[in-house]
């Protein structure tokens, strides 16, 4: 009786039974995927960076479940020849209905031909910043600076301004110092260069550049140009200020505070009470 | 210092000590260096220790599989060819395994690193930059300091050249150590632009040994691509 149920045909002359080979074979296929999934990582892991690694695995998945389906479609006596034509018609209609989706979907394909990021990339998207995890056909996801999972829809990503900050080999950032009018700026240069020089990371071409750029209300104002490859360049803008700063400090040369001279009125007649003092706040009667 | 040792050992040279302690069922690998000392838990208490001379590419940390030479200019005339030696600096690597199956353990160097951007920021390469005279023959160094590239250069173009730069990538680097460590590297320059490099598998001395490499070890299934095209200048 039980056998008998599964001879009923439930769409056109497809049966119970036709469905439950499919979805056995379809099963089937997907655990297969995934033990060959956990094989790779563990045989190739050591081999293989991780993104290419992801990327891989999802190929080969992919792979092994559309091969999987296709042996599993004779059990619906499915000729295959009608289905592309069933699955062009049925493929319109649901461009047509769901157009968001679409849309989303060639701006994947787009991004992916395209390729202005990839995973692992530090970039900045519209209001989102952080490291690309995965670009989906559909969606892309960000983890931010803070560790937070962001899934941009790739439509808005492609109608945004991408700023990829790993793009290039090389980045330059830059410092502007200011010391005190006393100090001497040939010697602070020669400072900044000697420690510039000796940092292995601070490219040797396109060569640093120190100079001095302002001279501004409170102090001379150097300027320091650092080209640093650009897996490495935030480490190097963080080590390279403090060890500047420690640098100008053993050497006596004044990082200055912002400060104005002050001359009141009454110092034309009597004593001077001209000074400095701090952030250019003046207090006095003239 | 180069050399297979088996586990427990220690080797002393030019300041650097190197050793495995046997503990029990484990073992303690030591490194002490003139600037840094690294101490490592091993797992195990037998087996064997490779130490040699590796691509200069690792310290302080990876960032690129290009070594760039930059040395005083050497004008070569159309069709002629030269023989150069360019010392560049010895990193240090120390491998732990056994029979042919061998993982990296530790990498020191006594020269202080220094990188550099071969071509455009966009599309050129990150080097591990090394500054060096142009010696006839092969000058005499500190094995575990510095070595030589023993660089065969030829113009194929068909005006004078002026070249003051080689770029090689390292992960078809060959290393050979003995009394001396060297690299053997050809270089055909095309133009004043274009110029190709490659590493020889030969050692420039008999009697030298091929050094265990790191990049290797790290990436058996990218595979090797030599020649290297040189596409931003020969010179400065």
């Amino acid at each position: 009786m039980a056998f008998e149920s599964l001879k009923i045909e439930i769409i056109g002359n497809v049966t119970l039974f036709d469905l439950i080979v499919f979805a056995i074979s379809v099963l089937a296929a997907a655990i297969i995927a995934k033990v060959v999934a956990i094989y790779l990582k563990k045989s190739l892991s050591d081999r293989i960076p991780p993104k290419e690694m992801d990327f891989l695995i999802r190929v080969i998945q992919a792979a092994i479940i559309i091969v999987g389906i296709y042996l599993a479609l004779p059990s619906f006596d499915i000729n295959l020849a009608d289905m592309l034509v069933v699955g062009g018609t049925m493929g319109l209609v649901i461009a047509f209905a769901s157009q968001r989706i679409v849309s989303n979907f060639g701006s994947g394909l787009f991004l992916i031909a395209e390729r202005p990021m990839k995973p692992g990339d530090s970039v900045n998207i519209g209001a989102v910043s952080g490291t690309v995890e995965e670009i989906r056909v559909l969606s892309t996801i960000i983890k931010t600076h803070e560790g937070v999972y962001v899934r941009v829809p790739n439509e808005k990503i492609f109608t945004s301004e991408i700023t990829n900050f790993v793009a290039n080999v090389a980045r330059r950032f830059e410092y502007t110092i200011g010391i005190s009018y006393q100090s001497d700026a040939a010697k602070a240069i020669r400072i900044i260069k000697s420690l510039l020089d000796d940092h292995p990371f601070v490219l040797r071409h396109p060569a640093p550049s120190v100079f001095v750029d302002t001279l501004s209300d409170s102090s001379v104002n150097l300027r320091v140009f650092i080209w640093a490859p650009s897996r490495v360049w935030w480490s190097v803008r963080t080590e390279m200020l403090w060890a500047i700063k420690k640098a100008l400090d053993a050497e006596g040369i004044e990082i200055p505070f912002p400060q104005r001279v002050i001359t009141f009125a009454r110092d034309k007649e009597g004593p001077s009470c001209s000074g400095t003092q701090g952030d250019g706040a003046a207090y006095g009667r003239p | 210092m180069f050399g297979i040792y088996k586990i427990p050992f220690q080797t002393d040279a030019a300041g650097i000590t190197v050793s495995v302690e046997v503990e029990g069922e484990t073992s303690t690998y030591r490194r002490v260096a003139p600037r840094e000392t690294l101490t490592k838990r091993l797992g195990y208490r037998e087996g064997r220790v490779i130490i040699n001379p590796v691509e200069p590419v690792n310290l302080p940390s990876e960032v690129t599989g290009m070594i760039e030479f930059h040395f005083t200019p050497v004008t070569l005339r159309p069709s002629s060819r030269i023989l150069i030696c360019l010392k560049f600096p010895v990193e240090i690597g120390v491998f732990v395994g056994a029979d042919e199956n061998y993982t990296l353990l530790d990498v020191f160097s006594l020269a202080r690193p220094k990188y550099s951007l071969y071509g455009t920021p966009e599309n050129g390469f990150i080097t591990r930059h090394v500054e060096c005279e142009v010696f006839e023959s092969a000058p005499p160094t500190d094995p575990l300091k510095e070595g030589v590239l023993f660089l065969a250069v030829r113009n194929s173009g068909r005006d004078w050249v002026e070249v003051s730069r080689a770029v090689f990538d390292v992960s078809a680097l060959r290393i050979f150590h003995g009394r001396t460590v060297a690299i053997s590297g050809e270089m055909e320059v095309f133009s004043r632009l274009v110029a190709e490099t490659r590493v020889l598998d030969l050692p420039p001395e008999e009697g030298m040994k091929q050094s265990l490499r790191v990049f290797p070890t790290k990436r058996l299934l990218i595979p090797e691509k030599q020649p290297f095209m040189m596409e931003y200048g020969v010179g400065e």
